[in-house]
């Protein structure tokens, strides 16, 4: 009983893992570019369908299919960067909702014309079993919490140490500012982007072992469940994201567990909408930044 | 509302009156000019014109961007299905339920949502659509879960022992085109009456009509209801028309088409709303020749009206229309 308990938390820990990765790009998005981006799940699963398609049709190793993955979904990012996201900078926010949606429209149904709707083989990954203080648990789902670590670390000192980093964080506090002593906006928000988009194709590569199946329209979920986790974390918030993607995920995992698994893809809204009750701002703002 | 439509501008009479009626007979006898095909497209249009009116309401006068219209056209269906399946109830005391039951349900939901602002506001009603979704496929035995339910009877009306039932395309049309001209009249009451006026001004600066002693919190709550009763009874009407429903009704999809024909057509103008939904019909229709490809057409239309069209595609119209009135 105990054990079931440990294992599914550490299980909830490596689909936390995951939806950090995924969301903290999105919650950054928001931070500079005013827009909740309703395509972000696409990101994830362009990075998928790029590693799936160096090892189905180029019998690549999977470490170079991740490049690969994230390399293209980043070029796909610096063309919709250009062409839509720059655009939203300072729009309203019906016109974020609309043209994210529209993007994901775009891209989501581009895939599966290209390569069809059906469900697909992923057959990369490290799966052998290890034994660590005795759990088994799959190299790969050790692979995802160290890189979860490491992706954390690395933007925290980013955002903290770089120039491009230190110019994110002041356009997410005040664009027109910015604007008057020099900084490039649209530059900062294309680039936030691009690494928004690049961080979801990763945690798609990474996943994608782990979940065997790949197919066009699994962004959608992933887009789901990310807005509640970026909306409790406090819009912006970095660490909020880490904690609430956390929280969602060990959630998940005990209620899938102990509920019943078709209740699993609704915990996230339910939570949401039971801490906006409570905190209309998320959990970690004290007041709403935007 | 502009300037082109103030008697001192205008020159020629005013064709407006003249091409509402030009449009009604229209209306009226296209059953005996237009194939099945067709009579079935605008049918659909203007289903979704009722709650693409509810998010009007919402959207275009209050200034509340809701995703929620398509958990409501959801619960409407299967309220409506629920009741016609299990009692065999008569269509319009299904379809008066129907808007009853999105009604209440819309209230407790409201309630917490309205307190948020604008993005979280979007983010909860899309998670109604979410919730609702999960719980029509997991409360099988109400349900049937993800089979859906099936041989929802055609509308029948029964008055003591008279009773008829609306069977063929012909007259689906009717019926629905009946309705929707009651659902705008209805609508444009709302807007043109004082409540209508406030509403507007709440969209314009809710501060400012708040310090005017508008009391917001209700009109918003009370907008947000009737907007779910809209979209409730849109979907009781989907259901009687397509004779079966499924957890499919709950989908993205809808809330996306209500946000193309308020946008598309011009939020804020309920002439603009009944532009959006022959525009969607256009638009379906355009696209049926290559159907893998209507989705990410549909997708570049949405880019094409955030960025080049903000004000929707119908004034465009509007000035084609002053421009012609300028000619005389």
């Amino acid at each position: 009983m105990f054990y079931t308990i440990i294992e599914q938390v550490v299980n909830g820990i490596v689909s936390g893992s995951v939806y950090a990765i995924v969301a903290v790009g999105m919650t950054m998005i928001f931070g500079v570019l005013r827009a909740i981006n309703f395509a972000h799940g696409e990101y994830y699963m362009l990075g998928t369908f790029g590693a799936w398609f160096a090892i189905d049709y180029f019998d690549l190793p999977y470490p170079v299919a991740i490049v690969i993955g994230v390399v293209a979904t980043a070029v796909i990012a610096v063309v919709v960067g250009n062409f839509v996201m720059q655009r939203i900078v300072g729009a309203p926010a019906e016109a974020g909702v609309l043209a994210t949606l529209g993007v994901a429209l775009i891209l989501q149904n581009t895939v599966i014309l290209v390569f069809g709707g059906s469900y697909k083989f992923f057959s990369g990954g490290y799966i052998e079993p290890v034994t660590l203080f005795g759990f088994t648990l799959a190299e790969q789902r050790i692979l995802i919490i160290i890189v979860g670590l490491i992706v954390f670390i690395g933007l925290e000192l980013m955002v903290t140490y770089s120039r491009m980093g230190k110019a994110m964080r002041a356009v997410s506090q005040n664009i027109e500012c910015c604007a008057v002593v020099g900084i490039d906006v649209r530059h900062v928000a294309l680039w936030t982007f691009i690494l928004g988009a690049g961080l979801a194709a990763l945690s798609g590569v990474l996943t994608a072992p782990v979940n065997v199946s790949v197919y066009g329209g699994m962004g959608e979920l992933i887009t789901f469940k990310t807005l509640p986790i970026i909306i409790m974390g406090g819009l912006g918030n970095v660490r909020g994201t880490f904690v609430a993607a956390m929280i969602l995920g060990i959630a998940e995992s005990l209620v899938a567990t102990y509920v019943g698994l078709q209740f699993r893809d609704t915990v996230g809204f339910a939570t949401l909408m039971l801490v906006l009750m409570w905190r209309p701002h998320g959990l970690f703002s004290a007041q709403a930044r935007f | 509302m502009t300037s082109a439509e103030s008697p001192a501008v205008r020159r020629g009479p005013d064709l407006r009156v003249p091409f509402g009626l030009a449009l009604a007979v229209l209306a009226c006898v296209a059953p005996l000019f237009l194939g099945n095909y067709p009579l079935h497209a605008i049918i659909v249009a203007l289903i979704f014109l009722l709650p693409a009116h509810g998010l009007n309401l919402l959207l275009g006068y209050t200034g509340l961007l809701s995703l929620a219209q398509a958990a409501f056209f959801g619960i409407g269906a299967y309220a409506s299905a629920l009741l016609a399946v299990h009692f065999g109830t008569p269509f319009y005391l299904n379809f008066l339920a129907a808007g009853l039951v999105t009604g209440a349900v819309a209230l407790p939901l409201g309630i917490p949502a309205l307190r948020l602002r604008s993005t979280s506001f979007v983010m909860c009603t899309l998670g109604f659509v979410i919730i609702g979704q999960a719980i029509v496929k997991n409360w099988i035995s109400l349900t049937r879960g993800d089979m859906g339910l099936a041989a929802i009877p055609k509308p029948y009306f029964a008055l003591g022992p008279a009773s008829f039932t609306v069977s063929g395309t012909v007259g689906f049309y009717y019926l629905v085109l009946a309705i929707a001209a009651l659902a705008t009249l209805a609508v444009y009451l709302i807007v043109r009456s004082p409540a209508g006026r406030n509403m507007i001004a709440i969209r314009e600066n809710e501060t400012l009509a708040e310090s005017v002693g508008i009391p917001t919190w209700h009109y918003k709550l009370v907008v947000f209801m009737i907007s779910a009763v809209f979209a409730g009874l849109g979907g009781s009407l989907y259901a009687h028309y397509l004779t079966v429903v499924s957890p499919l009704t709950f989908q993205m999809y809808y809330s996306t088409t209500m946000l193309i024909i308020v946008l598309g057509g011009g939020a804020g103008t309920i002439s603009g709303v009944i532009f959006g939904s022959l525009l969607f019909v256009g638009l379906t229709e355009a696209l049926r020749v290559a159907p893998e490809l209507r989705m990410i057409a549909y997708g570049f239309f949405l880019l094409a009206l955030v960025f080049y069209f903000p004000n929707g595609f119908a004034p465009l119209i509007g000035r084609f229309w002053s421009f012609l009135e300028r000619r005389k």
